[in-house]
């Protein structure tokens, strides 16, 4: 179904009559002056990967050298010289801007104990340590030398390790190796999910 | 035809709503509040802070399911926009035309325009209200951007290359021939106004099985006698004003 330019005056009365009295029916004037793109002024572009799924789209991120946004993020948006998005990006990519920039982010480690209805504060320090420690004595606590048929496993089935898929080969292939010196045998990958 | 114009190709359309978002974040307009309301669509409906909605239309066979309908819908920038011709009457000032892109801008002015009347006069249903304000809004075809250079922010983040951005003329061929190609396998695939607006989809059935208002529709614009005085007058404004 298409429709014809004089069908379509015919929907709007307004052009319509505005065709009886031989004009446009507006002023093209006055007219816009040249907008400036007042958002990326003075901004310094950043290249960046998106950190959402594993396909790893290219990014410009702009940043304010000057006004009250000096050094954050005012402006996220697909590379178009990257080989892989070519410019775009899906609806969780486009919003990154939001992933950067939002009071609602938290900044602090906060911590829920066991049992407990409500989040701590805590450092990273502290939060480092006590990840270590609970790996070490799940692990040992769990530690395998021997299955049911007496055969050497040395493995732990108390520990299960899921990669991110922003993790690039390198990265990958070191935890890969941390996990299996542990014992580790539950080692999945979120791109193969 | 001068100007820059949006070839939108529905046949690729996944309705990721990446240009939805990626309309959003240029603006950087805040969320909506929205709510469960039986469909994928969201938010409901266009608003004075959601200029670009993709809209979802599950088409029914009877009782069975058939396809989805994807619309990404935003201003269309008409050639001769009605809202211009209305709101010029209010003042002109309100809502401009921009000569070297064609984009049609609603300014801070718009608060002295009478919304239901620019609404009417939209033959796609796309201005929205403030009510706090006063102000209405759409989509401006990131005129921002377009005069610098840039594609519009939707048009950049689709990832299907349904969204296209040029010139005129070379936007209206492209769309003629991907036509052509579409109708082999879907013969009633159609270009909606394609002569009369900047933003043309191409619709693999009848686009009213889209949206109601995917093509210029006569069931919103009930002019009043207000509107209709706005057009009389209007030529001696132009010798005049």
């Amino acid at each position: 179904m298409q429709i014809n330019r004089r069908n379509f005056l015919k929907f709007s009365a307004v052009a319509s009559s505005a065709l009886a009295f031989g004009g446009l029916g507006f002023n093209l004037k006055p007219t816009v002056a040249k907008a400036e793109l007042l958002q990326l002024k003075d901004a310094k572009e950043t290249t960046s990967i998106c950190c959402y799924c594993s396909l790893g789209c290219g990014l410009i991120v702009h940043t304010a050298q000057s006004g009250p946004n000096k050094d954050r993020a005012v402006n996220i948006e697909g590379d178009p010289d990257h080989p892989i998005n070519e410019g775009s990006l899906c609806a969780k990519g486009a919003s990154l801007w939001q992933l950067v920039e939002n009071d609602d982010r938290f900044t602090k480690v906060l911590y829920r104990a066991p049992n407990s209805d409500k989040f701590e504060e805590k450092t990273w320090d502290w939060a480092l340590d006590q990840i270590a420690r609970r790996v070490k004595d799940t692990r040992d606590l769990t530690f395998e030398d021997k299955n049911a048929m007496g055969q050497v496993v040395n493995r732990t089935n108390g520990i299960c390790h899921t990669g991110s898929a922003a993790l690039d080969t390198e990265e990958n292939w070191l935890i890969s190796s941390l996990m299996r010196t542990l014992g580790l045998t539950y080692i999945e990958h979120q791109a193969r999910i | 035809m001068q100007g820059k114009s949006f070839f939108v190709d529905l046949t690729k359309c996944t309705a990721c709503r990446g240009c939805q978002v990626a309309c959003k974040q240029w603006k950087k307009l805040p969320a909506e509040e929205t709510r469960n309301w039986g469909s994928f669509q969201n938010p409901k409906d266009l608003s004075f802070i959601t200029y670009k909605l993709v809209r979802m239309t599950e088409a029914m066979d009877g009782d069975k399911f058939k396809q989805w309908y994807f619309f990404p819908d935003q201003c269309r920038h008409c050639i001769y926009p009605p809202c211009k011709m209305v709101g010029d009457m209010f003042d002109d000032q309100a809502i401009l035309h921009d000569e070297e892109t064609g984009a049609v801008l609603f300014t801070e002015a718009t608060k002295n325009l009478d919304f239901e009347e620019i609404r009417m006069s939209c033959p796609y249903d796309i201005p929205r209200w403030d009510e706090a304000s006063n102000l209405q809004s759409k989509c401006d075809m990131c005129n921002d951007r377009v005069q610098n250079g840039l594609l519009p922010a939707c048009v950049l983040s689709c990832p299907t290359g349904t969204m296209q951005f040029g010139d005129s003329d070379e936007i209206l061929e492209i769309a003629k021939k991907r036509l052509e190609e579409v109708k082999k396998y879907k013969p009633n695939a159609a270009l909606t106004d394609p002569n009369d607006v900047r933003v043309i989809f191409l619709t693999s059935d009848n686009p009213r099985e889209y949206f109601r208002y995917a093509v210029a529709s006569a069931d919103i614009p009930k002019l009043s006698r207000k509107a209709a005085l706005a057009k009389a007058i209007a030529p001696a404004r132009q010798v005049f004003g």
